[in-house]
């Protein structure tokens, strides 16, 4: 049995094709990264080796302190606008019982599984200032006026709007399975002793769900950082980097601005952000765990 | 007294549902009765239109020259064969990191996962830069490899957490009845992970699906185009018709909708599976 499972040859085989994909997949190209970050490659011709200069010019450039911006408004917005209601919606609807639970689930979902191509494009429609959806919206209340929904000082607004939405789904679906995880036993007890929806909400519901919202918090911050694909199609990035992200950036530095060594130190600036992101929101909630 | 207050409670509750579920789909709505009008007519005041007449050949030209069954082909058959190789990669990993005995399964397990935290579109420059040496821009791998890689972090997390929960008396049983590794993992073990087989393709299918920055980076011909370059190469060539390019949009997301609908119960257990455990 021993000899069976400490089979060398067969532990190879059977990690190989994993360890091949990762090595070629992301080890190799963040060893690239680094060391395209430290030159003036510009995509085409030569490489030169040009040391920090690249990271001295990040450390100074406003667009890409403006993209780590709108990842920190990002993130509040999911934090404070998108979670916050998607927790309420999510222990609202698992008061409803039978069939209608079952659909309004699903239909919160449906943005979710639509390309963010289409939603990108849709969202440009809704904005656009002629006929747009939230014009013609504001004029059947009376606003007269068309609003420039994508103007520099509206844009990144417009851009959080359009995340929140599509992202809603996910955010209640994940409370939405925490609140049914919770034990209907002490929702009994609790009716029993009296106490009405929002004493039940905030003594029950809230503490029990706290490592629900931990994992979901986690994943928001990390989202926010990562952002690049709505942004892209929508915006990309303007007007005036207004409304860059990180990745968007570098993508933009690299094929655009034909400064692939730029864009490269950009995104090993960008992993090791993520990753330290990563390391310390779970070292945050571990430690609040244990306490 | 009470009674009535719980009546009003009631009513709230039904209120705050239907408006969030009017915000969540209304632009759907409009999107799909815009897409049956013609484009003069979206310069209305009102929300919606109906149209003069409806004109489903807006959908006829989305779907020729959206050339959409090609790229929902390439869709389907590169998120299948994603999800096929995910599903088998990660049991392979996640076994011999589980439950063989080797100095270094921890560190392998640690690595596989650090994919988790790398972000996709900062290897999109150096990655380029592989595939162009390498010739395999233009190719169905440029795809598949990445699809693959960064959907095997969360697999294996999952597949890990799976296989530790299965007893080990099971294939102690079969290797005293002679039975070889490989046996075991793929004959006793893969059939026992059903469920968390289901999440981890529910979960790199809906990572994969709707990706197209990868795509559009690593392709530059049709060939290997998947379905979101319907809408992307779309809006080009007919900038000025509205009525046609909300079609195509519709057209585009229509599969996914209708499969999520279909299989909605599975699919959003797999996701709650799968998010929450990750």
């Amino acid at each position: 049995m021993k000899k069976l499972y400490s089979n060398k040859w067969v532990i190879f085989s059977l990690v190989l094709p994993g360890v091949l994909v990762f090595l070629f997949a992301i080890l190799a190209p963040i060893c690239l990264s680094v060391y395209y970050g430290f030159t003036d490659y510009s995509g085409m011709g030569e490489a030169h080796v040009i040391g920090f200069k690249n990271y001295q010019d990040l450390f100074h450039d406003s667009a890409f302190g403006r993209s780590l911006l709108n990842s920190l408004l990002l993130a509040i917005g999911f934090i404070c606008i998108q979670h916050p209601l998607a927790i309420i919606v999510a222990a609202v609807l698992d008061k409803l019982q039978g069939r209608a639970e079952g659909i309004f689930r699903c239909i919160y979902f449906i943005p979710n599984v639509i390309s963010v191509a289409v939603i990108a494009y849709l969202w440009k429609f809704i904005y656009n200032p002629d006929f747009g959806l939230l014009n013609n919206l504001l004029k059947a209340f009376g606003f007269q006026g068309q609003v420039n929904w994508l103007s520099q000082q509206n844009a990144i607004w417009s851009v959080l709007l359009v995340l929140i939405w599509h992202g809603f789904g996910w955010g209640m679906l994940i409370y939405y399975t925490g609140i049914k995880n919770i034990d209907p036993v002490l929702y009994e007890a609790a009716s029993i002793d009296g106490a009405g929806w929002w004493t039940t909400f905030f003594r029950i519901t809230l503490p029990l769900m706290k490592p629900v919202i931990q994992v979901n918090v986690t994943m928001a911050i990390i989202s926010a950082l990562k952002q690049m694909e709505t942004v892209y199609l929508l915006t990309n990035g303007g007007p005036s980097n207004s409304t860059q992200f990180a990745a968007n950036y570098l993508y933009q530095q690299a094929f655009k601005a034909f400064k692939y060594g730029y864009g490269n130190a950009i995104g090993v600036i960008f992993i090791i952000i993520c990753i330290a992101a990563t390391i310390v929101l779970q070292t945050i909630f571990r430690d609040k765990k244990e306490a | 007294m009470k009674e009535n207050g719980r009546k009003v409670s009631k009513v709230i509750l039904w209120i705050i549902l239907i408006l969030v579920a009017v915000i969540q789909l209304f632009p759907l709505i409009w999107l799909v009765d815009f897409s049956l009008g013609s484009s003069n007519e979206m310069f209305t005041n009102g929300l919606l239109i109906i149209p003069e007449k409806i004109r489903w050949d807006n959908y006829v030209t989305a779907f020729v020259d959206g050339n959409f069954l090609h790229y929902l082909r390439n869709s389907f058959l590169i998120n299948t064969l994603a999800v096929v190789l995910v599903v088998i990669i990660s049991i392979m990993a996640g076994y011999a990191c589980q439950r063989m005995r080797w100095k270094l399964n921890n560190f392998v397990k640690t690595l596989l996962l650090l994919g988790m935290m790398i972000p996709i579109h900062a290897t999109l420059l150096p990655n380029y830069k592989i595939y162009n040496t390498l010739n395999l821009t233009d190719t169905i791998w440029a795809l598949l490899i990445p699809y693959v890689a960064f959907s095997l972090p969360q697999g294996m997390f999952l597949m890990t957490g799976f296989i530790e929960s299965i007893p080990r008396e099971l294939e102690e049983a079969a290797v005293m009845d002679g039975c070889g590794i490989y046996r075991i993992v793929f004959q006793i073990i893969t059939p026992l992970l059903k469920p968390s087989i289901a999440t981890v393709a529910i979960m790199t299918f809906l990572n994969n699906w709707n990706e197209f920055i990868m795509a559009s980076t690593y392709l530059s011909s049709p060939k290997w185009k998947t379905l979101p370059f319907s809408v992307l190469e779309f809006t080009g060539e007919y900038s000025s018709n509205y009525a046609v390019q909300f079609a195509v949009m519709a057209l585009t997301a229509a599969p996914a909708v209708i499969v999520y609908i279909i299989l909605n119960k599975h699919i959003t257990k797999g996701v709650a599976m799968g998010a929450v455990k990750g």
